[in-house]
Order: structure tokens, then sequence, then C-alpha cells
């Protein structure tokens, strides 16, 4: 089979695909085979045995051995099936000792992979040829990985681990989804429908699985983060884990207050006490987004908590970044 | 089949409260009190039709919204959360209120006591309950809509469900108060079935959609308890912080996924079953012979209904449930296909050496016959674990079940429908026009659903507001056949609406059927027969039937018909043409 997408496959990128696709493809003519015959019968009786002067319908007969044929035949083709198919997943579900692990945190609605040195991104890169296993987790409600192109899925679930693992066969891009609905966001905190280009949800929670060399692969990894200055650093961070999605930073009203300027802002909370923006309010609106709400803001919030997401180095990445973000 | 008589009159305990037991039964008694607390089988099941096709527009139009939204990228007539609660009050709509109460709250209601000659359902009480708990499962469903409607997919899973703005409790009640209608019209069955039939309507005589109604009971009494219990827990969960689900307070999230399909997996049943138990009657009727393998058909529905219980984890194979359970219910998924194939070869043998007329009703069995086979064999790849990962959760499995749900049921009840329309109004439809729209739904269903499968097979999600590129021919395709679907959907409603207010009067028995229900005066008796019928023969035993009850015009034309035998044979438009006048009365 080749590497191509077909008609009704997306392209092979990994090792387990071959076999899926092989199975899906007999299947698929197993079903057309069975759908021919039985409808080709269909109409050829309707048209044969058609009502009409001189044609009278006989008696049905008793017919046992037919009976009994055909509610035993499809035993054979059914536990050939369940093999196959068990047997492919098994595969998809067990891990090689030596596969590199790669954490995947998922969150209304975005991806965060992190790699082996600690740093972190909202795509996924992989090596070529390695067995990759991924550790994932949810923060808030269901998600599950999807990539087409390398055959494999899995739910998020908040509140407990789960795992894939693939190898991947050739250098590319390919489309990385979540598969299971997370909901959607399409209008502020007032109720007023927000542009298109800011809808967030389910369906906007894409990405991109980027299979790389071996030496690409390493490369990427060594210029993550890095010995990046903390405000470049932060500036990365506030792109990555879809902070850009709710906080502008040029002064305009989004879902969520700007960050312009609000370092050193007396903001006024819903409650209507009044608070200086500081580190330690930063860290805890980052930890626990509901401890503090501003006024005119939803509550409670809608942003996910980043606790577990972003260790204390990246917060302070983030802190460094606002203080530059002067009116 | 129904000669001799022993029990003289249709005299039962409710008559009274109906009038005369001879007037045709929505004659008996008038004014919108006499529907309102009707405790007739028929005006019940009349209740049910309407309400019932009343939510199917309903859900139709929010399928016809969401597939508009999804006729071109990005936003095309309405925003995400718009579209979210769309695409769950179409599944919601469709499952809660429309498939499941469809065929055994009108069909049901109106044929299963007739066909094992009976008087009415075994608590007839407890029907017209069974149809107010609907309506006010109904409005709590519906109320959901005004208030802020529901996001969370039909399945409302958690954690989603528990922290969503919307007005969950408001739908997940009307539904827990739906389940009760549902529990009350199965277990009204059961007792039916086993209590009331005719002298000589054995459990072997019994006919297939009986037989399917019973299966279907069988379901609905054990499972829908179990939703009954989840969506309370779901209420609790919202409510008090049970802490039963959410995984924030120690609870597991994916619980709630096995209790939910340990209903609604058999739920899938209780939807398809009805669809085939009127089919096999349809075969029969218009192959004018015995459903090829009875016995088997009936069986297999009992299979299903059994199946159906063991097999609600293929709903999770990617939501991380033990490498051993996932094994588990995979191989016992795989068993499904047997019951499902048995059905399949069983109708079309029957079909070989039959005397086919192909009228609407035969033309939507062949129809189901070609959907459901369709259905069923996609459920192979959806029940192969390694190829199921692949398109779970994609349109793959969008096509799937509505092949299966629509492709089946649906077309089961349109058949149905036109089928029994003549019984149950006592008018006759236009067949020319019927055929048309059968053409429409048929073209307009596969050019629907066909493209949805290449669509999840390349790798499109479900649920999914807006798509890549690569997407789009596919879903303007779909769209597009959306509108031929539902033009002939309207046309069908056109059709059996016209019928029913200027058709020409029907026979007794237009389709010559030599089936129980078919033997009894048209418009229907009050007491749905002169006499409690005495049954000798199968209800399919075409070649044990006498001429008279096969005979498809008016009984006062039997004389002449009889003088010339090939006369009887024409259709029977024909015969009702020359009685145009008799409408007159009407």
């Amino acid at each position: 089979m080749s590497l191509e997408p077909t008609f009704q496959l997306p392209e092979q990128m990994s090792t387990s695909a071959a076999n899926i696709d092989d199975l899906y493809y007999f299947i698929y003519w197993l079903s057309v085979v069975l759908f021919v015959g039985i409808i080709g019968a269909m109409i050829w009786f309707a048209w044969t045995y058609r009502a009409r002067a001189g044609h009278k319908a006989s008696p049905t007969p008793h017919n046992m051995v037919l009976e009994v044929a055909w509610t035993l035949a499809p035993l054979p083709i059914l536990a050939l099936l369940f093999h196959w198919g068990f047997q492919g997943y098994m595969d998809l579900s067990v891990a090689p000792a030596n596969a590199e692990e790669i954490r995947v945190r998922a969150f209304q609605w975005g991806w965060d992979f992190e790699y082996k040195n600690g740093e972190s991104d909202s795509s996924l890169h992989i090596p070529v040829g390695r067995p990759i296993k991924l550790v994932m987790s949810s923060n808030d409600v269901l998600h599950a990985f999807f990539v087409p192109g390398l055959r494999t899925k899995r739910d998020l679930v908040p509140g407990m681990y789960s795992s894939v693992w693939f190898q991947a066969t050739k250098e590319g891009e390919t489309d990385l989804f979540c598969a299971e609905y997370c909901g959607g966001k399409s209008k502020d905190q007032n109720g007023n429908e927000l542009d298109p280009s800011q809808f967030k949800g389910h369906w906007a929670m894409l990405s991109k699985v980027h299979i790389e060399s071996n030496d690409k692969y390493e490369a990427y990894l060594e210029g993550l983060g890095g010995n990046k200055p903390p405000e470049e650093r932060g500036k990365a961070l506030y792109e990555k884990k879809q902070c850009i999605g709710c906080h502008t930073v040029d002064g305009n009203k989004g879902v969520a207050p700007t960050w312009k300027g609000l370092w050193g802002r007396d903001e006024t909370m819903a409650d209507g006490t009044k608070v200086k923006v500081d580190e330690n309010y930063i860290r805890e609106s980052i930890l626990e987004p509901n401890a503090k709400i501003v006024q005119g803001y939803a509550s409670p919030s809608v942003m996910p908590t980043y606790k577990g997401t972003l260790k204390d180095k990246d917060i302070d990445a983030i802190i460094a970044y606002m203080k530059t973000l002067k009116e | 089949m129904a000669a001799v008589d022993i029990e003289h009159g249709g005299h039962g305990g409710h008559d009274d409260a109906h009038g005369d037991p001879t007037a045709p039964y929505y004659k008996a008694k008038t004014g919108w009190k006499s529907w309102a607390y009707t405790l007739d089988h028929k005006r019940i099941a009349w209740l049910y039709l309407t309400a019932v096709a009343l939510a199917f527009l309903a859900g139709g139009i929010f399928a016809l919204l969401l597939r508009l939204e999804l006729f071109s990228r990005g936003k095309t007539i309405v925003d995400a959360e718009t579209y979210n609660r769309f695409f769950t009050l179409h599944g919601a709509i469709m499952v809660f209120l429309f498939i499941i109460p469809s065929v055994p709250g009108s069909f049901g209601n109106f044929f299963l006591p007739i066909m094992i000659g009976a008087k009415d359902v075994a608590f007839p009480r407890l029907n017209m309950l069974s149809f107010y708990v609907y309506v006010l499962g109904a409005i709590f469903a519906l109320t959901s809509i005004v208030v802020g409607a529901v996001d969370t997919g039909w399945t409302f899973y958690t954690p989603y469900s528990v922290q969503t703005s919307t007005a969950v409790i408001s739908m997940t009640f009307g539904v827990f108060v739906l389940g009760f209608s549902s529990i009350l019209t199965g277990l009204n069955f059961l007792v039916t079935i086993h209590t009331m039939r005719a002298p000589g309507m054995t459990w072997g005589r019994l006919p297939l959609f009986v037989w399917g109604m019973y299966a279907t009971a069988i379901m609905q009494v054990l499972a829908t308890p179990v939703l009954a219990i989840t969506l309370l827990l779901l209420i609790f969960e919202r409510f008090f912080g049970a802490g039963i689900f959410d995984p924030k307070l120690g609870g597991d999230p994916v619980l709630f996924q096995h209790f939910f399909w340990f209903y609604s997996h058999p739920a899938v049943y209780i939807m398809i079953v009805p669809g085939m138990a009127i089919v096999s009657e349809l075969i029969s009727t218009f192959t004018r012979r015995q459903i090829f393998g009875k016995f088997a058909i009936a069986m297999s529905s009992v299979g299903l209904a059994i199946l159906g219980f063991l097999v609600w984890g293929h709903h999770m194979f990617t939501a991380g449930m033990s490498e051993f359970s996932t094994m588990l219910f995979a191989a016992l998924t795989m068993l499904v296909a047997i019951p499902s194939g048995v059905k399949v070869l069983n109708w079309t043998a029957t079909m070989y050496k039959g005397e086919i007329r192909l009228v609407t009703p035969m033309l939507y069995s062949m129809g189901f016959i070609f959907l459901f086979s369709i259905g069923g064999l996609t459920g192979l790849f959806c029940g192969t674990l390694s190829v199921d990962i692949h398109i779970h959760d994609t349109y793959f499995v969008v096509a799937h079940f509505h092949y299966v749900m629509m492709g089946g049921t649906v077309m089961g009840f349109l058949g149905g429908l036109f089928y029994w329309w003549p019984k149950m109004t006592g008018k006759l439809y236009e067949e020319g026009l019927a055929k048309v729209s059968f053409a429409l739904v048929f073209v307009g269903f596969n050019v629907t659903f066909l493209s949805q499968f290449i669509m999840g097979s390349r790798g499109m999600p479900r649920r999914y507001y807006d798509y890549l590129p690569q997407f789009e021919p596919l879903h303007k395709a779909s769209t597009i056949g959306s509108w031929i679907l539902a033009s002939g959907l309207f046309l069908t409603a056109y059709i059996l609406l016209k019928a029913l207010i200027s058709g020409k009067k029907a026979p007794p028995n237009p389709w010559g059927s030599a089936a129980l229900e078919w033997q009894t005066a048209t418009p229907v008796p009050l007491s749905n027969f002169a006499e409690t019928p005495i049954v000798t023969r199968d209800p399919y035993d075409y070649h044990l039937a006498s001429p008279e009850e096969l005979y498809d015009g008016f009984p006062e034309d039997r004389e002449k018909a009889a003088a010339k035998p090939k006369k009887a044979e024409e259709k029977a438009e024909k015969k009702a043409e020359k009685h145009e006048d008799k409408d007159d009365d009407e």
C-alpha cells in the first residue's frame, strides 16, 4: 500500500498506519462484495418477481440449512476482523521501552507539549524514525489527541493520565486535532458577539505535528526557550501558552484585561476593592484565575489555571515581559 | 382468519367513556376533550404521532441550520456558541423526543392491540399517562431552549456538562421525565402482549411487528432506569457538587460515560428494532408471502435486545478503558453483525419467488435494506479496534449512525406511514407523488451522508464549527444533500396531509394483505373488531388466507369482483375512483 493519501485515507506517516489501512481496505472490499451481493439480489428479485398478470407468489419454504449457514458463516470473518483489529490496537497501546516521552497538556482551547529539556511549545515536534510516547493529561474538560496522518487518537481525561505512542516514518508536517467536544466561546462577558477571528473552541484546537530529522529536532529543542533573556522568553510564552487569545498587548479590550500598562496599575475588582498589580497579584491570577476578578469581566473567569503548566521560571519571564508593556 | 365469534360485541370496561364501540374510533365521540382525555389506544397513537412529527420537524430544522452553517468555512450564519447549541438540540430532540417514542408511540399504540386481536392495551389509563408524561418531559426539554439552550452535545459528557453555563439541568430533567414515558409504554406493551392475545394468536403466530415491539419494550423497561439514575446524578453534581463525575471533586468523568452508554447503547436498539419490525410487515405484504425464517427474524430482535446490553463500551474505545475491557467489548460488538445480517438476508430471501408490488411502502423497505446494509457494514469499521481508533469521533461515525438511525428507523417509519395511512385515516394517498418523495428522500439522504463517510475517514472530527480547507467540497455536497432530503420530507408531509383532508376513500384492505390489522373495517371501529377474532393461521400465511381476506376492494364490490376475477387484481386506487362520491359523506 502506498504512503500517499488515497481517496478515503490520508497520507501514512507512522509505522502503524500501513497495517491499519490494509485492514480498512480489507473491510471496505469485503463490504463492497457483500453489499453488491445483497442489494444486487434484492433489485434482481424485485424486477424478476414483480407483480404482473399470470405471476403468483409461491409459498415460502423452510430451509433450515440455509438459515443456519448464513447465521454461522459470518463468525469466522468476524473473528478474523476482531483478531486483526485487536492486534493493531495492542500495537498502538504498548509503547517500546526506549520511547522518548513528551508531556502533553490540553486545555480550553489549546495544547502544551513539554519536551525532555523542560521547555514547551504549542505545536508538536517529533524526530523521524524514533519511537515517541506522549503522556497526556487535561487541565479542564475532556479533549482528544487526534493525528489522522499518524492514525492515532486518545482522549485526555482530567484527573488521569493517558498515553499514545508512535514512530513517524517520514519528515513533514501534518494536522493535529482535538476530537472530543470541549465547548466553545464566541461572545464576550457581556454577551456581545466577538469578531469571528476571535472565536475559540473545540474546532479551533488545531495544531501541527512537525516531523523532523534528528538533527533538526535536536536543534529545535536547543532553540526552545534556552538562554534567551526573561522578557523574550515571556513574550514567547505569551504566544505559545495562548495568553494571546484573550489578553491584548496593544491596549484594546479583549475577553480579558489588556497587558498594556497593566504593570503597577491599581485595578478595581468585582467587589469594589482596589488591588495594585504586582508580582504576587500576577502570580495568583495565573495560578488561580478565580481568586480576584477585575470589575467588568466574567465571573467565574473563563481563564484556565496554569498550575502545573507554567513553572516559576516561566511566571517570572511573563512578569518580565509585562513590565516592558508600558502605556 | 377472523371468521368465528365467541365473544360478541366489543364492550370493554372503558367503552362507556368513548361511546358506541362499533362507530369509527374518531367519530365515537367528538370535541377536543374526546382527544385530550382519550383512553383509546388509536387516539393516543394520533396524539403521539402528532407530537413526534412536530419533534421531527424541530430536530430537522436544527439539522438544516447546522448543515447551512457548515456550507462554507468560517462564519456562515451563526456564531460558534449558537452552532454548539444547534447540534446539541438536533441530537437531543431527534433521539429523546423523536426516534425513541416514534414507532412505539404511534404505530405501536395503534396497531399492536389490533394485530393481536385485542380491544385496547392492557392499561389504557397508563397509556394516556405515558403520553402526558412525554408532553411534560418535552416541555422541560424545550424550555431549556428559551433559557439559554444546551451546548454539551446530546451525550452530556462530564466534566463539560458540569461546568458549562447553559441550561443543562432543564434539558436533562426533561430527558429524565421522558424516560418514564418510555418505561410506561414498554410495560404496557409487555403486559398486553402476554395477556391480551386473541384466541389462536399463539407466540408462533405473533406478527413480527409485535415481536419487535416486545424486544423494544424489554429494553425500555430494563435500560431506561439507568439513564434516569445517571441524569439525576448529573443534576446532583451541578446543584450540590456531589463529586461523582467531576475530577476536581474526586469524581471520575469516564464513569459518566459508562453509565450513559449503559442506557444509550440499548437505546440504539430501542430506535432501530421498531424500524426493522415495520419492514418485516411491509415485506410480507408486498411480496404476498410468509417471511422467510420468520422465527429467526423474531429471535434476532430479541438477540439484538440482549446483545444491546453488552456492548456499551464500544463508544469508549479511545476514552481510556483497560485493554482487557476494550478487548471484551470489541469481541461482543462483532456479534451484533449476526442478528443484523440474519434480518437483512431473510428479508432479501423473502423477495425470491414473491409477487412484488413496488408501491411506496415497499420502496421504503427496499430503501431500508439498502441504507441499513451500508449502516451495518460500516459498523464493521467502527467495531474493528485499530480502525476505530482512526475513525472514532469523526464524521465517519456520524455518517454510520445516521445510516442506521435515519436510513434505518426513519425509512421504516416513513414506509409505515404510507403503508398504514389508509387504515389509520380511511384515506388513500397519491401513489405517483409519493414515489417522487421517496426518490428525493433516498437520493438526498445518500448525498448528505456518503460524503460524510469520506470526510471522516480523511480525518474530519465531529462537532466542529469550522474546518480545514480540504474538507470544504465534501461539506458543500453534504449540505446540498440535506436540502434534497428536506424537500422529500416536506413533500411527504404534503402528500399525507392532502390524503387526510381530501384523499379518496380507502377500502379496508387496499394492499390485499393477509395480516390481521387489515381484516377489520376501515375506519377502525372503536372496539377494533366487531367480534373478537379467532386466529387460525399465521398473519403472513397467504396460501391459507381466503380470497375475501385478501380482497383489496370495497366489501360491497366483492360479488361483482368475484364474477370477473381479473378485476380483483387491479390496484386499489382504481376501485376507489368509482367510490369518489362516498367521500362526500365524510
